[in-house]
């Protein structure tokens, strides 16, 4: 056959039909390898990211724990809350829904025009994504809003719990407040606990004890189709086997304060006059909270996800700073710290309670005059009427003998400069200046009539009212320093106790009884001696109430602009009180700081007495007699 | 033995085995999206293959010298198809591929790859050059294949270009050429890259490329195919998810899963096992085409199996580089696999002529 060519180019073309076929076996060779990576190299990886394709989990969240006051009373609860939800793909009827609205909202034509808008707006898959179009609507919207449902398609009703603190503004810098997660919070949140749109402990007791009260969310998976629809059958019902379906949210558990809800509002009460300042009741036998406030307080119920920015600009712009908890903020404590400088110095056996040292007006130490808040003096005094007469120079005498490291050493036997535990808000460990302190802080560094001014509470000294109480504790309980204890129990919900708190003392004052009586009957005397006491309207009829007054100095630091009764607020001294009562077996401690409130004698002594008498009225009996029943005087 | 014995010896029922497997193998993957779909979509592609053996059957039957004889016709009708489509083409996402013929779409740039593989076979066997073809020598072919290039690109559809492309660069390396010429044409070629890419492709080809490149940018953009395909094909594992199990077709999230990424559906319910077969079945008729043209009787033969065998390859490579994500997606389907009238049936034809020249071979 003449078209079959037998030439030597036969021979060409099967050697390129081998060339050909090497470069389709090396074509080949990749395909079949990159198939191999992917599928088996990778592919753990990409069936987890086809997983996260249809399964869509569904967060069930937990119920937060109920924080109780010592007699079971709720201070904070969850509370289911109904919001309502439109998904855009299901409406078949928007006219019909859109007014069927009307009746379950308040809403105007605008708001109506606005959410018809949103309804029609969104498009591809965001269709298919319910969106919130009123939160927390009340039982009666609820059951027309259900009525509504079964007529209309795409409306939904969904239950999530709001926190509520039925005290409200009473104790709600303790308690604290729930608030929705920062950025750098969701970040830093690796098991992916957290969510937007999660609300967690911001503040108080709710934040200190978040792990404890959260509970662990569960959740619910289910398989969905690209649009977001959800499937049940078929490939979706084998494509969910072997992937849990469903976990049980687990409940928080729940809180016991050793906080008694009647003191707080004593305590508030009692306060009533005063716009900024703090109180705090502790019982000196075990160091349990019994009541601690701040004021200016907030409202929790609008600060857990409801405050609106009128309202937080308010609060944010208030002169009283309503969100600082001033029971474990730091302020110059002034007289009531004089029972630092007398214990010192009986220790150290530098004074004799009963010798009478000449406390005059002023007394001059180097180039310096130091001042007595008398100007006139009180003449020659001892312990009981030094302390009943708040005599500077006195104190000074003391502080000079004993210098400032020693009182420092005495300062931290009472416990300040270090936390009394509560751990909320921040709790200040507040300032005992040693001689190394001025050096490092001091202008000039530490000079000696330092020591005289840390003797009255003044210098460098920074208390804080709930130090304060647990100082006056120890003298009350004959030494024992007891760590702030405010939560008595933790317990799940059936009321099996989970953990419970110790009162165990942490150190006490390492000071002898008589030494400790002598600074006691001091204090007695400061409030109930007929002619000396600067406490005297601490003194309640029937009872003996020990304690010391404080006017602490602040410094003038705003001459600047600014509001004129801002200002004037801000130039007043301090007020305190720290007492106890009754005097013979001491059952509670009253501290009393009112920021800028003036005088210790005149403003904060009147509130103590308040706070004991309705306590003894209202809580329990302080004193043996009946005495408390009749009309005081007040 | 009777001619007619002697013929029924010589016919090539390799071939025939790997295309009724293949056949069979689609049918059950599509199965699967009828499962999904509630479509009767694996029917019809059943429909269509059997109709796809009755032309392979006549394409085969017929002297490929009388096919030979009519390929310049032919070449001519599929060019002014080409031109018709773009007048008067069916716009589908902003390109006109197809003809409507009222019953069935039609696209007339598979045509122009039979086209192709005939006229350059022809031209081959016109025009020998035993010492190699000189650079003179190409115009003409650049020639034949550049007018329908052209044409295709216009639609737009890069994928058929570069398939165009491909096949006629194949069937060119089955030839021999003086060095001069090699030289030039890899020259030419390193040196109009950048023209093409800044005047030729238009943005949403570039895109695909540089997704490929670039593959976490813009998953619901031109990287979403691409990125489903890959989850898809690595979540079937070694043995697959299972017939009609696979979640990425039955939940829709992979698209065009029964047409252009039917590799990735297959690939995610039968696992590499299936796949692996699916790919040795492709190589094993690209070996049976070159097994074919090496013994073909003459130059026209040789490279028209050459031809069909190339058509096949970058099908294949193509197709499955894309959901392999190696190369850029493209709508270039998967020989037999996806479904598509017009695609099977000119695979079908392409089977047709590997048999013919297998059933016309020279015998030692």
């Amino acid at each position: 056959m003449s078209d079959v060519y037998l030439d030597s180019s036969i021979v060409g073309y099967r050697a390129r039909a081998r060339r050909l076929g090497f470069v389709v076996f090396a074509a080949f060779g990749v395909l079949f390898l990159r198939l191999a990576q992917l599928q088996l190299v990778e592919g753990d990886a990409l069936e987890a990211a086809s997983s996260r394709n249809f399964v869509r989990t569904v967060k069930l969240p937990a119920d937060r724990g109920t924080i109780y006051d010592r007699n079971g009373k709720v201070l904070a609860v969850n509370r289911p809350s109904f919001d309502l939800f439109v998904t855009p793909s299901q409406v078949k009827d928007l006219d019909a829904l859109i007014d069927g609205l009307r009746a379950v909202l308040d809403l105007d034509e605008l708001d109506l025009v606005h959410l018809r808008e949103r309804i029609e707006e969104p498009r591809g898959m965001w269709r298919f994504r319910p969106f919130r179009i009123e939160r927390d609507i009340d039982r009666k919207r609820v059951a027309v809003a259900e009525a509504l449902r079964a007529r209309v398609e795409g409306l939904s009703i969904r239950v999530r719990y709001q926190r509520e603190y039925p005290e409200g503004i009473v104790g709600a810098h303790a308690v604290g407040y729930l608030g929705k997660p920062t950025a750098p919070e969701l970040e830093a949140d690796a098991e992916g606990r957290l969510s937007v749109d999660a609300m967690i402990g911001r503040f108080g007791l709710e934040r200190r004890f978040e792990s404890v009260l959260a509970g662990h969310d569960g959740f619910e998976r289910y398989v969905v189709d690209a649009r977001g629809a959800r499937q049940d059958e078929g490939w979706a019902e084998r494509a969910m086997s072997g992937i849990q379906s469903r976990q049980a949210p687990e409940r928080g558990h729940d809180i016991v304060l050793t906080v008694d809800v009647e003191v707080q509002k004593i305590l508030f009460e009692a306060l009533a006059n005063y716009e900024s300042g703090a109180a705090v009741v502790v019982d000196p036998r075990d160091g349990t909270v019994r009541g601690i406030i701040s004021k200016p307080s907030f409202d929790p119920n609008l600060w857990s996800g409801r405050l609106t920015p009128e309202a937080k600009r308010l609060i944010d712009e208030s002169p009283y700073n309503p969100m600082l908890d001033k029971s474990v903020h730091a302020y110059f404590p002034g007289s009531v710290y004089k029972i630092v400088t007398a214990l010192a110095a009986l220790e150290e056996g530098v004074l004799d309670p009963d010798d009478p040292i000449d406390s005059p007006g002023s007394y001059e130490y180097g180039n310096r005059v130091f001042h007595c808040h008398k100007r006139s003096g009180h003449g020659s005094l001892d312990l009981n009427g030094a302390m009943a007469a708040s005599a500077d120079v006195y104190f000074y005498k003391l502080g000079e003998a004993l210098g400032i490291d020693r009182l420092a050493r005495y300062g931290r036997k009472f416990g300040f400069g270090a936390r009394p535990g509560l751990g909320i808000n921040g709790e200040a460990v507040g300032t005992v200046p040693t001689r190394e302190h001025h050096d490092r802080v001091t202008k000039g560094g530490y000079q000696y009539g330092l020591a005289l001014s840390t003797a009255i509470g003044q210098g460098d000294v920074r208390t804080s009212p709930l130090q304060m109480a647990m100082a006056y504790a120890a003298l009350a309980n004959g030494g024992s320093i007891f760590p702030a204890r405010i939560v008595d129990r933790i317990q799940n919900e059936d009321g099996q106790v989970v953990s419970r708190y110790d009162s165990k003392p942490r150190s006490t004052l390492e000071a002898s009884d008589e030494h400790i009586q002598a600074v006691s009957r001091a204090l007695e005397r400061a409030v109930n001696d007929a002619e000396l006491a600067t406490g005297h309207l601490a003194a309640v009829a029937g009872g003996r109430v020990a304690g010391k007054t404080g006017t602490a100095q602040v410094m003038e630091i705003n001459r600047g602009r600014g509001r004129h009764d801002v200002k004037r607020f801000q130039n007043r001294d301090h007020a305190w009180f720290a007492g106890y009562a009754p005097y013979e077996a001491p059952k509670l401690v009253v501290v009393v700081f009112l920021e800028h409130g003036g005088s210790g004698g005149r403003d904060a002594a009147p509130v103590a007495r308040r706070i004991i008498e309705a306590y003894h009225q209202r809580v329990e009996p302080v004193f043996s007699t009946s005495a408390l029943n009749e009309p005081t005087r007040r | 033995m009777t001619r007619a014995a002697a013929t029924v010896g010589r016919i090539d029922w390799s071939v025939i085995g790997l295309v009724v497997l293949l056949g069979a193998v689609s049918v059950f993957n599509l199965h699967s999206t009828s499962i999904a779909t509630g479509t009767t979509v694996y029917l019809r592609h059943l429909y269509w293959l059997l109709i796809g053996l009755v032309v392979m059957g006549a394409v085969a039957a017929i002297n490929y010298r009388n096919l030979q004889r009519v390929a310049p016709f032919f070449y001519g009708v599929v060019v002014l198809l080409l031109a018709l489509v773009l007048a008067v083409g069916k716009e589908v996402n902003g390109s006109r591929r197809w003809l409507d013929l009222g019953f069935v779409g039609f696209q007339p740039s598979e045509l122009a790859k039979l086209a192709i593989i005939l006229n350059l076979a022809n031209w081959f066997q016109r025009v020998p050059r035993p010492a190699g073809y000189a650079l003179r020598d190409l115009v003409p072919v650049a020639l034949l294949l550049g007018v329908p290039m052209f044409l295709v690109l216009q639609e737009p559809d890069l994928g058929h270009t570069l398939m165009l492309m491909f096949i006629g660069i194949s069937m060119l390396a089955y030839e021999r050429f003086e060095k001069r010429a090699l030289m030039t044409v890899l020259l030419l070629g390193l040196v109009s890259a950048v023209p093409l890419w800044k005047f030729v492709l238009r943005d949403y080809q570039k895109d695909r490329v540089l997704t490929l490149l670039d593959g976490k940018a813009d998953v619901h953009g031109a990287g979403w195919h691409a990125r489903q395909a890959r989850v898809a094909v690595g979540s079937g594992g070694l043995i697959g998810k299972g017939h009609g199990d696979g979640t990425q077709v039955a939940g829709g999230f992979l698209p065009e899963n029964h047409t252009d990424f039917v590799f990735a559906h297959l690939s995610e319910e039968l696992g590499l096992l299936g796949a692996g077969l699916v790919l040795a079945i492709y190589l094993l008729l690209i070996v049976a085409a070159l097994r074919s043209a090496a013994q073909a009787r003459d130059k026209f033969g040789g490279h028209v199996a050459v031809g069909v065998g190339a058509l096949i390859f970058w099908h294949v490579v193509m197709n499955i580089g894309m959901v392999l994500n190696l190369l850029p997606v493209t709508g270039v389907t998967l020989p037999l696999l996806s479904y598509g009238g017009t695609s099977v049936l000119t695979v079908m034809a392409a089977m047709g002529l590997l048999l013919n020249i297998s059933l016309r071979r020279t015998v030692f």
